[in-house]
């Protein structure tokens, strides 16, 4: 049971990593058009 | 004479032309140059694909130089608004035609944003020649002035709740199991201290908005929501530090939960409002901002601020008159609807005064300069608008609680608190449970989900409004005021009463004319099964008429007094503004009072009003007149389209423009009605009742549930467990109210 005190911080830390991740793509402008992408899919070039 | 109706679309913007046997078949230079750029850069599935067709091309006419360029070294970066954007598949076309462009290195069309990012190679290609593939393509480029970078910080701080709320009910359930099945004092200090570092962003950061909510109505003296659920949220983190350092259980998996869910509702309530608040601007921002100033020596291109009192300035078809002065030479047919929202083309000649923002359809005018720039007609009455906007409004009635809601929150939890003094651990335990539940979650979501579903809907059928409370004083409106010229009547032409024999003639000269006249003529034509023909040599002359010929005999058209043409030697056709679509639909099945008032003369008026069937025609007010009017019935609903309606749009309880109305108005106003009918209108009143229904209905739920938990945590019987359960329980029909908002108007539209 003791393992529960490496994995709960490794979990959590594993979890703001991706939490930083969605930071990143937030700040990088991929939220700004939630719209257009959904039709973009439909023209394939 | 020909039998069939031999009639066909120009392959490019689908405009209504002669079949020649070509195929496809163009309706001028221009459609057909784009149709080229299209073919070149292997487009054509743009045809195919498009659900709008474009407009015209029309050069551009733009000062590239007044568009800010970012250089990155060895690539330039500018936004363009690009006007005339109708569906996802102009987007794609005007990116992959840009991206096609020799020295391009990147283009981002956005169709929702009406926007396009650019980078290019300064060394292959340049600004102005990316602006004429745009235009040459039927849109119009603009420079991007004053646009805001997207606001994310609401976005970023969601994620984070998110985060926190799921883990925290991670964390939380080994807990609660605990409770049950037993678990050793380590593994619960382990959780606990989890539990506090992912609580510890969520009332730090994210849930900062609400407290900046808070602090900003109790400055203004208002009980807004924020405010209990600050107090909720800081009450909740505080206890949490207590308990998870004392050895104790605290509620702090319902905190990441209760600001998650928050700030959900804050986020979709923004993207609508955003979303509709940026397509009234771009409606509103236009207005010509460069003049051609004609010196003895020739011309030059100036900025209108440069331009001097006695300056002339040359405009051409097509072009925006950038000043108020008289015209020194040259004839012109000049439209204002920029300005008065009339769409009819008007005849203006030597020693006339016109005034900025007018386009001129056909000929040419050399301007005398007699307003300054700043004082030009546009920006005076666009000043006066403004002030009148930026008067405050008072906030919508679901932002404020309440006034006892909070207080009795207040009080209870006193009251409890004082009631358990004989046990501190408990009365502390009790207070929280109380403060804790009686945050009116459901309360504050209720508002945002609602407005952002009302909005949602409303934008689907062509309202655009500017915020939410726009939509909740739609259910308010107890009178409908209507503008007659561009908003009852479209500004569209319909034929009255004309031989055939004079139509068909008529149609076979004026075919070749972008007139409003001409296209009712032809449209007459088709609707009465006559055969289109097309005249020879035609010749289009402002203020003259228009001539061609037919079968070797010369026919001439030229105009015959106010809502007349002469076919000269035939005969004569009448013709009239048309009624909007969706007027009688507005006027029958809204059961609250329709009034006509207009500047127009009283027997127009009166036969416009009998037409559409309203119920009080008044006739011969100035804009002053529309606005005290509106200002003496304070539930008036206006919907107005001109320059001169800004005022009233502005004091209207709500006032909505036309789309294509005057940029004045739209500035003015608190939404824009697009498209050609007035369908929009009776939605929007539709969804603003159902909005505030909504709302209603959620403030009932949120206050019995809360009278029942508030008792239940005052007498102790809260716990963590419960209170985690309780909170997204009573979010939840909430939620479920939001997403029927839709249905239930879709009913009321069916009904």
């Amino acid at each position: 049971m003791n393992a529960v005190f490496l994995l709960l911080p490794l979990a959590m830390a594993l979890g703001a990593i991706f939490a930083g991740l969605f930071l990143l793509a937030v700040n990088d402008g991929q939220m700004d058009d939630l719209d257009d992408p959904a039709e973009r899919v439909l023209f394939d070039d | 004479m020909q039998l069939a109706v031999n009639r066909t679309r120009c392959a490019h913007c689908g405009l209504p032309v002669e079949a020649t046997g070509a195929d496809p078949v163009y309706c001028c230079a221009g459609c057909e140059g784009a149709a080229a750029i299209v073919h070149a850069a292997g487009l054509e599935a743009w045809y195919t694909r498009r659900t709008a067709t474009p407009d015209r091309p029309a050069p551009a006419d733009v000062d590239w130089s007044a568009v800010p360029v970012v250089d990155q070294g060895g690539t330039c970066e500018a936004r363009l608004v690009i006007g005339g954007l109708r569906c996802g598949a102009c987007a794609w076309l005007n990116e992959k035609a840009l991206a096609d462009l020799d020295g391009v290195v990147s283009a981002h069309v956005s169709h929702a944003s009406g926007r396009a990012l650019v980078r290019w190679d300064p060394s292959r290609t340049d600004l102005p020649s990316i602006g004429e593939r745009v235009a040459a393509l039927g849109y119009r480029p603009r420079a991007d002035l004053g646009a805001d970078p997207p606001d994310r910080g609401l976005l970023l701080r969601l994620g984070v709740a998110c985060f926190a709320a799921m883990n925290g009910m991670m964390v939380a359930a080994p807990v609660y199991l605990g409770w049950a099945l037993g678990m050793s004092e380590p593994y619960q200090v382990l959780f606990r201290w989890a539990a506090l570092v992912l609580a510890t962003p969520v009332a730090l950061w994210c849930a900062e908005p609400f407290y900046v909510g808070a602090v900003a109505s109790l400055r203004r003296g208002l009980l807004h929501v924020d405010l209990p659920v600050s107090l909720a949220v800081v009450v909740l983190y505080a206890h949490g530090v207590w308990a998870t350092f004392s050895g104790h259980d605290g509620y702090l998996d319902s905190l990441g939960m209760l600001v998650a869910l928050l700030l959900a509702g804050r986020v979709l309530e923004q993207r609508g409002r955003e979303r509709a608040a940026e397509a009234v601007r771009l409606l509103a921002n236009q207005g010509p901002k460069n003049a051609v100033r004609v010196l003895p020596g020739g011309i030059e291109r100036v900025s209108v601020e440069d331009l001097d009192l006695g300056d002339r300035v040359e405009v051409g078809a097509g072009g925006e008159i950038p000043v108020d002065g008289s015209v020194v030479r040259g004839r012109a047919l000049v439209a204002m609807a920029l300005l008065t929202g009339e769409s009819e083309p008007r005849p203006v000649g030597v020693g006339e005064r016109v005034v900025a923002g007018a386009v001129l359809e056909q000929g040419h005018l050399v301007i005398e300069v007699e307003a300054r720039s700043g004082e030009r007609l546009l920006e005076r009455v666009g000043a006066q608008v403004l002030a009148a906007v930026e008067r405050p409004r008072s906030p919508g009635a679901a932002d404020r609680l309440p006034p006892w809601f909070t207080a009795s929150t207040l009080l209870i939890a006193g009251g409890t608190c004082f009631a358990w003094r004989g046990d501190s651990l408990q009365a502390l335990e009790a207070t929280v449970a109380v403060l804790v539940v009686a945050c009116p979650c459901a309360l504050a979501l209720a508002e945002p989900l609602a407005t952002a579903a009302g909005l949602r809907a409303a934008a689907r059928r062509g309202l655009l409004l500017r915020d939410g409370q726009a939509l909740q004083r739609l259910a308010e409106v107890d009178r409908v005021a209507l503008d007659k010229t561009g908003t009852l009547t479209g500004g569209r032409l319909e034929v009255v009463e004309a031989s055939d024999e004079t139509l068909a003639l008529a149609a076979a000269v004026e075919r070749a004319s972008v007139h409003p006249v001409g296209r009712a003529i032809v449209d007459a034509c088709v609707e009465r099964g006559l055969p289109v023909r097309l005249a020879a040599d035609i010749r289009e002359e402002a203020h003259v008429g228009i001539t061609g010929r037919l079968d070797g005999r010369w026919v001439r058209v030229r105009g015959a007094g106010a809502g007349r043409v002469e076919v000269v030697g035939h005969g004569e056709v009448v013709l009239r503004d048309r009624l909007r679509p969706g007027v009688g639909t507005l006027v029958q099945s809204l059961g609250l009072p329709v009034v006509l008032i207009t500047g127009d003369a009283p027997e127009v008026a009166e036969r416009i009003g009998r037409e559409a069937g309203v119920s009080q025609v008044l006739a011969g007010l100035d804009p002053e007149a529309k606005r005290r009017f509106v200002e003496a019935h304070p539930r008036t609903l206006f919907v107005g389209d001109g320059l001169n309606d800004g005022p009233a749009l502005a004091a209207a309880h709500v006032g909505l423009a036309m789309e294509e109305g005057a940029a004045t108005s739209l500035v003015a106003a608190d939404g824009a009605v697009l498209g050609n009918g007035l369908g929009p209108v009776l939605a929007g009143l539709r969804l603003g009742r159902a909005t505030a229904r909504s709302v209603r209905v959620n403030l009932v739920r949120s206050v019995a549930y809360n009278v029942v938990a508030v008792a239940a945590a005052a007498l102790g019987l809260v716990d963590p467990l419960v209170a985690a359960l309780l909170m997204p329980l009573s979010s939840g029909l909430v939620l479920a109210s939001a997403a029927g908002l839709e249905a239930r108007v879709a009913r009321l539209e069916g009904a």
